[in-house]
C-alpha cells in the first residue's frame, strides 16, 4: 500500500498552504485602536458568540488551508496503490526488477525462497501491459552483458530462468545504481522492485552515498522473502595450518573454526576433511549458540606440490555455507649436508649433535621437513653437493681444496651455506679459500669463562629468517642465551645478530643465486648455551629454510568470492597472459602487467566458489614461485541469516523511500487509483464551504 | 422655509455654533415659533435686583427712581414665582465625550440641557443644573430668574467631560439635596449598572418628583459600524479593552444594546418615569418635544 505522485515537483507548492495562516497572523498584527464608551456591550456580545465564532473562524482558516493543499496535491497528481502488484492503472510503466541471488537466498523461505523470488519476478513480468518496459537485474551479476529495458515478456522470462544463486554477497550498491541509470530514460511511471531476503550482510556494505545516480522520486519496494523459523545456522569461518609448514609425509595439522550465527546450539555436526578429493578424517562437533568451536585434523600428504583440500559440514537442516576449500603447497624434504668438524664417539659430544636434532627432532625419516646427512670433513671430497639444498659446516678446521670450488659453485647456483665457528676452525684457511662466499673475514678467537659470556643483544627482526622472533617467547629465549666463545669477524655482509659488546654473531652474504650465513660461535655447547634454549630449533630450521630458498610448504585458505587475487610472477612474463580455469569449467585469460620490478596478474573474475587452476604462459619456469591453484570461498558472513529491520533499511536508503512488502502480498495483486478526481471534488466542496462560511462573518 | 427650520435642530449644524447660549436660543426659538405658550405662566411679585437697561427691555419696567439717583437706566427685576422647579442633571463622565461623527454626546447633552433650561426659564419656571461624573461636579440650584440662564450656561461650559460614571450613587446624593419636589431631567448615556440607575431614579420618584430620562447614545454605539480587527478601549475604565472584528459581533451587539434600551424603557415605565432614548444624530426638537409633551 503506497502513495506516490506523478508530478512530485508541484509538492513544493505545499509551502503555500501556510499563506492563509500568515495572512491571518498579519491581520491580527494590523490592529486599529478605537476608544469607545460601550465596551461592556462588546464584551457581552463576544461572550455570547465566542464559542461558535471561534469554531467558525478556525473552520474557515482550516478550509482555506485545505483548499491550497488540495490544489497543490491535485497538480502533483497522487496515485494510491494497494498491494505489491503493478499496473492496475496509470500510463506506461518502466519497471526494474532487482532479484537478490546472493548466497543467503539459498536458505531463505524455508529452503525454497529463491524459487519463490523467481516466481514473484515472473508475476511482475507477466503483469506488464503493452507499452510497458522492464529489466531484470540480479544483485550478483556474473557476466558483463548489457542490460536494457525491454518490452518482450518472453525474453525477460528466459533471462529469469537463467538466473542462479551466486556464491557471493549481494552487490546492492551497483545494482541499485544500474536500476536508476535504466530509469533515467523518460517514462510515464517508474518502478523498482527488489525481491530479497533482506540479508543484513548485503545491506551492511550498502551506502546510498556511494551511488553515482539516485532519483529520490522513485521509491524502492522490497518484496521480502521471509523465513518462518530460524534454522540451525552454522558455517565454516576459517581454515588455517596448525603445524609449521607443509612437507611431504610429515604430520600436518589443519584447524577449522566453525561459527554459529543462530540462537540454537548446533549439535553433532559432522566435519569432514578431504585432501585431493579423498576423505581424510571426520569428526563430530557441537557449536554453541552465537559461538565458535575449532576442529583440528591430523593428516599428511605423500607428494610434493599443489594439493586441494576441503572442510565440509554435514547435518540435516543446517543453513549456512557448509564447504570451505583451501590449497596446500607441500614441500619435498630439504636435504641438508652437515659436516661435523669435531666428531666424537659419544654422539652427544659431537659438534653436530644439537644441530642434527634440531633439524630432525624425532630422528625418524618422515617426521621432519629436513633430512640432515652428517659427514666428517674427510668425506667432503666425495660429497655430491647437487643432492643437497644446504651445506652446514660445523667447526670444520679447513676445507679441502677440491671441495672449495664445488662449494663455491653450489652456493652461486642457489645453494645455501651455513658456517658455524669453533675451536678447530682455522681462520686463515677460511679467509683464503672462502673469501668469495664467506660473509666475513675471520679474525682471532675470543673465549672466556662461561659465567662471563656475552648476551645476545640486537637482531634484525625484519629479516625473513628471523621473523620467528616476533614471538616474544622465542625472542626472550634467544636473548637469555650466553656466548662465551666466538671468532671475531670483519663483516663483508650485513650482521643480522650481534652480541651485547657489539661483535657480530650472525652475518649473511648473498652469492650469485645462493646465500651464505656465518654464525661466529659453535653449533654445540662448547662456546654457547644457545643449543639448550627453546629458540635454537626454530632458529636453525628457519635459517636452513631461508638458505634453501625460503620456500616452505604452506596452506592457502583462499579468498572470498568477488574479491581479487593477485599472482606475482617473474618479470619476464609481462605482456603475456595467464589462463585461469574456473570451477564452472570456464576459462579466462588474465593479462600479466608490469609493476615495479615484478609481473602481476590480477584475477577479478572470482564469482564462483571452488578451486581456480592457473596455467602459466609457455616458457615460464615451474620454479617461478607462482601458485598453481587457489581457492575461492563463499563469504563467511553470507551465512548469517539475520535480516535488516525496516527502520534501518529506510535509514539506509534515505532520501529514497523504501517500503517492505511480504512476498505473499504480491500474489494478491494490487490496485492503483488516480486520486485526482476525488481531490478535485474535495477542492470544490472546500471552496463552496469556505464561501458559505465566509458569508456568515 | 421648512428646511431652514429643520436646520435649527440638526446636531451637525449645532455643533458648528460654539456659543452654547446661542445654540440654546437657536433651538428654542426655532422650536417655539410653532408652539403655544405654556399653561404654567409665572408672574412677578417680589423684587429681586436691578440690572442695566438694554435695548429691547420693556420701557415700563425702567426704575425711574434709580435713574434719578444714578443717572442710568435700570430695570427692576422680580423673582418669578412658579410651581415648577426643574433640576437638569447632566452626565459629564468620560464616556459622554464620544462622537462617531460630528457632535459628542456631551455637547449634545449640553445643548439639550441649555435648551431645556432656556425653555424653562423663558416660561418663568425655575431651572437648575447639576453636572456629575462619579461625583457632583457643579450644582446650580434652580431659580426662575430670566437671566439665570447665564449661570446655568456658565456651569455647563466650564465643565468638560471626564471621570467615570456612577449614576446610581450620584442620583441618590442629589435626591438627598433636593428639598422641594419638582421636575428631574436626567441627561446621560446611562453606561452604568441599570439596577443602580433605577434605584437612584426611584429615590426621586419616592419624593414626588417627576422624572424625565434622556438616554443619549451615539449612532456608533447603537450600530457598531466598524470594520476590520479593532482594539476597543473603554473611555472610562482604562483596563477594559477588547480585540474583536465588529463584523462578527455586530448583530449580537445590536441585540445587546437594544435589550439594554428596552430594559431601561420598561423599568422607567414601570416606575412612572418618562424615558426618551435619543441618538446624537437625532434632531434636538424631538428631545424638546418630549419635554413639551410632558408639559402638556
Amino acid at each position: 500500500m503506497s502513495l506516490f505522485f506523478l508530478y512530485p515537483a508541484f509538492l513544493v507548492g505545499l509551502l503555500a498552504a501556510s499563506l492563509p495562516i500568515v495572512i491571518h497572523l498579519l491581520n491580527r498584527r494590523r490592529l486599529q485602536r478605537i476608544q469607545f464608551p460601550a465596551v461592556r456591550f462588546i464584551l457581552l456580545s463576544q461572550k455570547r458568540i465566542s464559542r461558535s465564532y471561534r469554531l467558525r473562524h478556525w473552520l474557515l482558516l482550516a478550509l482555506r488551508t485545505l483548499a491550497v493543499v488540495f490544489l497543490v496535491l491535485l497538480l502533483a497528481n497522487p496515485i494510491f496503490q494497494t498491494g505489491a502488484g503493478l499496473f492496475a492503472g496509470g500510463g506506461p510503466v518502466s519497471l526494474v526488477v532487482l532479484l537478490d541471488n546472493s548466497l543467503s537466498m539459498t536458505w531463505s523461505g524455508d529452503g525454497n525462497g529463491f524459487k519463490q523470488a523467481k516466481e514473484a519476478a515472473r508475476l511482475l513480468i507477466s503483469a506488464l501491459n503493452d507499452g510497458d518496459r522492464a529489466a531484470l537485474l540480479p544483485t550478483n551479476v556474473a557476466g558483463k552483458e548489457v542490460i536494457r529495458l525491454k518490452s518482450q515478456k518472453d525474453v525477460l522470462s528466459r533471462e529469469l530462468d537463467a538466473v542462479e544463486i551466486a556464491d557471493g554477497t549481494a552487490n546492492l550498491t551497483a545494482t541499485l545504481e544500474k536500476a536508476y541509470e535504466l530509469l533515467s530514460e523518460p517514462a510515464g511511471q517508474k518502478e523498482i522492485r527488489l525481491i530479497t531476503d533482506m540479508g543484513l550482510t548485503g545491506w551492511d556494505r550498502f551506502s546510498i552515498a556511494a551511488l553515482k545516480r539516485v532519483d529520490p522520486s522513485i521509491p524502492v519496494k522490497l518484496i521480502r522473502v521471509g523465513r518462518k523459523e530460524q534454522p540451525l545456522n552454522a558455517s565454516i569461518e576459517e581454515i588455517r595450518l596448525g603445524s609449521q609448514g607443509v612437507g611431504v609425509n610429515i604430520p600436518l595439522q589443519i584447524e577449522a573454526t566453525l561459527g554459529n550465527f543462530g540462537a540454537q546450539e548446533v549439535k553433532d555436526v559432522l566435519v569432514q576433511l578431504s585432501i585431493d578429493g579423498q576423505n581424510k578424517e571426520q569428526k563430530l562437533a557441537t557449536v554453541p549458540p552465537k559461538g565458535q568451536v575449532t576442529v583440528s585434523f591430523q593428516t599428511r600428504v605423500s607428494q610434493a606440490g599443489a594439493h586441494t583440500g576441503q572442510v565440509s559440514l554435514k547435518k540435516d537442516g543446517l543453513a549456512g555455507n557448509p564447504v570451505a576449500d583451501f590449497t596446500l603447497d607441500a614441500q619435498d624434504k630439504l636435504r641438508v649436508l652437515v659436516v661435523d668438524g669435531d666428531p666424537q664417539t659419544a654422539l652427544v659430544q659431537s659438534e653436530s649433535f644439537f644441530l642434527s636434532r634440531a633439524l630432525n627432532p624425532s630422528g625418524e625419516r618422515d617426521s621432519s621437513l629436513f633430512l640432515p646427512a652428517v659427514i666428517v670433513p674427510d668425506a667432503l671430497n666425495a660429497a655430491a653437493l647437487d643432492s643437497y639444498q644446504v651445506v652446514i659446516l660445523c667447526n670444520v678446521a679447513a676445507l679441502p681444496d677440491g671441495f672449495v670450488a664445488n662449494l663455491q659453485n653450489f652456493v652461486r647456483q642457489g645453494g645455501g651455506l651455513l658456517i658455524f665457528s669453533g675451536d678447530k676452525i682455522q681462520p686463515d684457511s677460511y679467509n683464503q679459500k672462502l673469501a668469495q662466499v664467506a660473509p666475513a673475514e675471520l679474525r682471532e678467537k675470543k673465549t672466556g669463562p662461561e659465567a662471563s659470556g656475552e648476551k645476545i643483544d640486537k637482531l634484525d627482526a625484519a629479516h625473513p629468517a628471523l621473523q620467528i622472533f616476533s614471538d616474544p617467547i622465542l625472542l626472550e629465549s634467544l636473548k637469555s642465551s650466553r656466548v662465551w666463545g666466538y671468532t671475531r669477524a670483519s663483516a663483508r655482509g650485513r650482521p643480522l645478530i650481534s652480541l651485547a659488546n657489539g661483535d657480530p654473531l650472525l652475518l649473511e652474504q648473498k652469492v650469485g643465486a645462493g646465500k651464505a650465513i656465518l654464525i661466529a660461535t659453535t653449533a654445540d655447547r662448547d662456546w654457547t648455551d644457545l643449543p639448550l634454549k627453546t629458540a635454537y630449533l626454530p632458529l636453525l630450521q628457519s635459517l636452513t629454510h631461508y638458505l634453501a630458498g625460503g620456500k616452505r610448504g604452506q596452506l592457502d585458505p583462499g579468498i572470498a568470492v568477488d574479491t581479487a587475487k593477485e599472482i606475482a610472477l617473474p618479470p619476464g612474463l609481462v605482456g603475456k597472459s595467464l589462463r585461469v580455469a574456473k570451477p564452472n569449467k570456464l576459462d579466462v585469460e588474465v593479462p600479466i602487467a608490469g609493476e615495479k620490478d615484478r609481473a602481476v596478474a590480477t584475477i577479478t573474475d572470482n564469482d564462483r566458489a571452488g578451486i581456480y587452476r592457473l596455467s602459466l604462459p609457455a616458457g615460464a619456469s615451474k620454479e617461478s614461485g607462482a601458485p598453481q591453484m587457489y581457492a575461492v570461498n563463499r563469504p563467511f558472513l553470507e551465512s548469517r541469516l539475520e535480516e535488516i529491520s525496516e527502520a534501518e533499511l529506510q535509514a539506509k536508503l534515505a532520501p529514497v523511500r523504501a517500503e517492505v512488502i511480504p512476498i505473499e502480498a504480491l500474489k494478491e495483486g494490487g490496485k492503483r487509483t488516480d486520486l485526482a478526481f476525488p481531490l478535485l471534488a474535495l477542492l470544490i466542496v472546500t471552496l463552496l464551504a469556505e464561501g458559505w462560511l465566509g458569508q456568515r462573518f | 422655509m421648512a428646511d431652514t427650520q429643520k436646520n435649527y435642530f440638526d446636531p451637525k449644524v449645532l455643533a458648528g455654533i460654539a456659543n452654547l447660549s446661542l445654540r440654546a436660543r437657536w433651538v428654542v426659538e426655532g422650536l417655539m415659533s410653532g408652539v403655544h405658550k405654556s399653561r404654567a405662566k409665572g408672574f412677578s411679585v417680589e423684587f429681586e435686583e436691578h440690572r442695566e437697561y438694554s435695548p429691547g427691555d420693556e420701557i415700563r419696567r425702567i426704575d425711574w427712581k434709580a435713574l434719578g439717583k444714578f443717572d442710568r437706566y435700570y430695570i427692576k427685576e422680580y423673582e418669578d414665582e412658579t410651581n415648577l422647579r426643574a433640576y437638569l442633571l447632566l452626565d459629564a463622565s468620560a464616556s459622554m465625550n464620544y462622537a462617531s461623527d460630528g457632535i459628542t454626546k456631551f455637547d449634545y447633552a449640553c445643548t439639550l440641557t441649555a435648551s431645556l433650561a432656556y425653555l424653562i426659564l423663558k416660561q418663568q419656571d425655575a431651572a437648575g443644573v447639576v453636572t456629575f461624573s462619579n461625583r457632583i461636579e457643579s450644582f446650580v440650584p434652580p431659580r426662575a430668574k430670566r437671566d439665570y440662564l447665564t449661570q446655568i450656561l456658565h456651569a455647563l461650559e466650564n465643565r468638560g467631560p471626564g471621570g467615570e460614571t456612577n449614576v446610581g450613587k450620584i442620583l441618590e446624593d442629589i435626591a438627598g439635596q433636593i428639598k422641594r419636589r419638582g421636575l428631574i431631567v436626567l441627561v446621560s448615556d446611562l453606561l452604568d449598572e441599570p439596577a443602580e440607575i433605577l434605584k437612584g431614579l426611584r429615590h426621586f420618584r419616592f419624593k414626588g418628583n417627576d422624572v424625565i430620562v434622556f438616554h443619549l447614545l451615539d449612532p456608533a454605539e447603537l450600530s457598531l459600524p466598524f470594520d476590520g480587527n479593532i482594539l476597543f478601549e473603554d473611555l472610562e475604565a482604562l483596563n477594559l479593552r477588547v480585540i474583536t472584528d465588529p463584523r462578527v459581533i455586530r448583530t449580537t451587539y445590536q441585540q445587546v444594546v437594544n435589550e439594554f434600551i428596552a430594559d431601561m424603557r420598561k423599568q422607567c415605565h414601570d416606575n412612572a418615569i418618562d424615558y426618551q432614548m435619543i441618538s446624537t444624530s437625532t434632531p434636538l426638537d424631538q428631545a424638546l418635544a418630549s419635554y413639551l409633551s410632558w408639559r402638556g
